[in-house]
């Protein structure tokens, strides 16, 4: 186990030597947010005032070189708490602004975050969007009491969006971090985490940091490096989740290789974990759930399917290299069909993901290569599924993830017949329970 | 008669017999050196053959995409033969030079120094030639991924002209390397890349703006998404 420290600034090992130590920390890691940071920084100070008054608390903004004055804007934000009548503050909120070192990302930001912690030996933390504008005093304790007087290790968050809103979290991470680790983390890439000090610091002493976990891969690395390493996890109800549209700039492909690299690296290094996970089961959820509305999504299914179409045209050799033949040839057969009737079933989505994922293992071409031509078949079940919950509820197109999270859970052999035929031996007890209920399932793709 | 017999038929048969005697060893250490390099040859290509199969060199290299590329290029065999064959082929050039020389003939001495002196020129060319033609493989696979990933129609034929590109580049320099018509690779590279430059700047500034300008939107252009974007929250 690694114990290197990670670099900070002279002014913050200074502030670090003032302070010493603390009970709490919350790290908001920003990058050009003038326009909504002043409202997180107070609805995080007001959470701290108002529901760990007797706790020694710390705020951290890591912040990756901001050109609009975000930080000060951080180091002078002011709270008036006679307004919010929370009188009985007891300790003063410290605050650290610091820039971070390393690769550019959110990743590198949450990296100096968690050295922070690890210096000032806090019992819990706590992780929040520079960007949101949903954010209430309520999430900061809903992230941090679970950790403090539940015993828990991680809370990831849990809220309510719209059914178009997540669809990475809604096609990928979830159902694919529940198959794999049994968990069901509903928003396992979520952006807003609790979790102890002692697991920032084991996230500290893990040699990820120049990888895509250094970037957007941070998020579900978090998550998943936290049920493999056998922490105690649980979610908490946040409410509905609104933050600054995205940078315009920032690129889907890039945003899905981080995460989709992220979750296959995981694969590789905790194999040990999932290849004996069997079933999942579900997470408690702490807060109280409630309805709010929310904002209809424009979604343009013909310009997705164009996309998707057009990868099956020209990336026909890398899909061929990355697909099993079987799951290729039934890609190749929606060519001919409609917009309206091209839409790729769970069952061959699944297949695509666990095709993929072994070709990653087996390195059969450049990793970067792999992950990037996966984007037009993203978008190609990203239209199948806005197809298929056309009309729907937000519950029943709920269902519809469910039954997608079931169909990668049941298939979980198809994933260990390709990732690693070594490994299967080692599981042919489970398999042989299972198979016949996933050929039984997966019939339709063949028929 | 005697005399007419020594000097007509004795001394030429003497004197070829002095150069036979003369020749012979050097022949017999030709074919020495001839049997020691094939066998040399056989024995080293068998062993680097096996090695490389046994510390796994074609596995390293079908991750690498290597194999995948000579498959591409017509090359059946797999890497660690190729390279056994390569070291086989490498040795039996070298003794047979060696073998050559060992005649000692100033022709064929000749012949073999300038050939030896070559050989560099050579190696440096296929090296040249191999690495353009990977690297090649490899941005255009890149490109390709990018174009279709930004939605433009012809992204195959922007990864062509990559790969092409790359692989006559590579292959000018490799023709350089070996001294082969210096002159007229550079030129003809100069005025091939000239005249590309040139009608691409006639095409948009002087002979058809409004052609051009339908034809590159019409090409290049990716799909619309100004008038249909969707606010779909991938994250």
């Amino acid at each position: 186990m690694s114990t290197s420290l990670t670099p900070l600034t002279a002014q913050t090992e200074a502030r670090l030597q003032e302070i010493g130590s603390a009970d709490i920390l919350v790290g908001i890691p920003s990058y050009n947010n003038r326009d909504t940071v002043e409202h997180v920084v107070r609805a995080v100070s007001v959470g701290l005032a108002k529901y760990f008054p007797e706790h020694r608390a710390v705020l951290v903004n890591s912040d990756g070189g901001s050109s609009d004055g975000t930080p000060a804007l951080v180091a002078r934000t002011a709270v008036d708490f006679q307004r919010l009548f929370i009188g009985d503050q007891q300790s003063v909120l410290h605050r650290i602004v610091t820039p971070y070192h390393g690769i550019p990302g959110k990743g590198s930001a949450f990296r100096t975050i968690f050295e922070i912690a690890r210096r000032l030996q806090v019992r819990a933390c706590a992780v929040v969007d520079a960007d949101l504008r949903s954010i209430s005093p309520e999430w900061v304790e809903l992230l941090l009491r679970p950790i403090l007087e539940e015993g828990y290790d991680y809370v990831a968050p849990y809220y309510l969006r719209h059914k178009y809103d997540g669809t990475i979290t809604n096609s990928l991470a979830y159902p694919l971090t529940r198959a794999l680790y049994g968990q069901r983390i509903r928003q396992p890439i979520g952006g807003e985490f609790g979790f102890s000090g002692a697991l920032a610091t084991h996230y500290l002493d893990q040699h990820v940091w120049e990888s895509e976990v250094a970037r957007f891969g941070i998020d579900i690395w978090m998550t998943t490096e936290a049920i493999a390493s056998g922490a105690r996890v649980c979610q908490s109800f946040l409410g509905a989740k609104i933050h600054n549209p995205k940078d315009p700039a920032s690129d889907l492909s890039a945003m899905l290789t981080q995460v989709m690299g992220a979750l296959f690296a995981s694969m590789e290094q905790h194999e040990s974990v999932w290849s004996r996970q069997q079933e999942s089961q579900p997470v408690p959820l702490f807060g109280f759930p409630y309805e709010v509305g929310i904002e209809p999504v424009h979604v343009n299914v013909a310009q997705m399917v164009s996309y998707y179409r057009q990868g099956l045209a020209d990336l026909e050799p890398i899909w061929l290299q990355i697909l099993a033949d079987d799951t290729f040839d039934h890609l190749r057969n929606l060519q001919g069909t409609a917009v309206g009737d091209c839409r790729i079933p769970d069952e061959l989505w699944v297949r695509v993901i666990y095709d993929a994922a072994a070709t990653y293992r087996k390195r059969l071409m450049p990793r970067e290569h792999l992950l990037k031509a996966l984007t037009p078949l993203y978008l190609g079940r990203t239209a199948s599924f806005v197809q298929a919950t056309q009309g729907l509820t937000s519950t029943e197109a709920e269902e519809k993830v469910e039954a997608l999270c079931q169909t990668f859970e049941r298939m979980k052999p198809y994933l260990f017949e390709h990732w690693n035929p070594q490994a299967l031996q080692s599981v042919r007890p489970v398999l042989l329970r299972h198979t016949a209920a996933t050929t039984t399932a997966a019939g339709g793709v063949h028929e | 008669m005697n005399d007419f017999i020594s000097q007509a038929l004795l001394k030429p048969l003497e004197l070829l017999g002095h150069q036979v005697l003369v020749v012979l060893p050097n022949m017999l250490a030709m074919g020495i050196i001839l049997l020691g390099g094939c066998f040399t040859a056989w024995a080293l290509g068998f062993f680097i053959e096996r090695l490389l199969r046994v510390i796994g060199f074609d596995h390293l290299c079908d991750r690498l995409g290597i194999n995948a590329a000579l498959l591409r290029g017509g090359v059946k065999t797999d890497p660690s033969r190729l390279v056994g064959r390569s070291l086989y082929w490498t040795v039996i050039v070298l003794a047979s030079i060696a073998a050559l020389g060992a005649l000692n003939l100033a022709p064929i001495n000749q012949f073999a120094q300038s050939l030896l002196a070559y050989v560099p020129h050579l190696v440096t060319a296929a090296v040249i030639l191999l690495a353009g033609y990977f690297l090649s493989n490899f941005i255009s696979r890149a490109v390709l991924i990018a174009a279709v990933n930004a939605g433009l129609p012809p992204a195959r034929l922007i990864a062509a002209c990559s790969r092409w590109g790359l692989q006559i580049l590579a292959g000018a320099m490799a023709m350089e390397q070996l001294g082969i018509a210096q002159h007229i690779v550079v030129v003809g590279f100069g005025i091939t890349l000239g005249g590309v430059v040139l009608a691409g700047a006639i095409a948009f500034g002087l002979g058809a703006t409004d052609l051009a300008k339908q034809f590159l939107e019409r090409r290049l252009a990716p799909r619309s998404k100004s008038s249909t974007a969707d606010d779909l929250h991938h994250w």
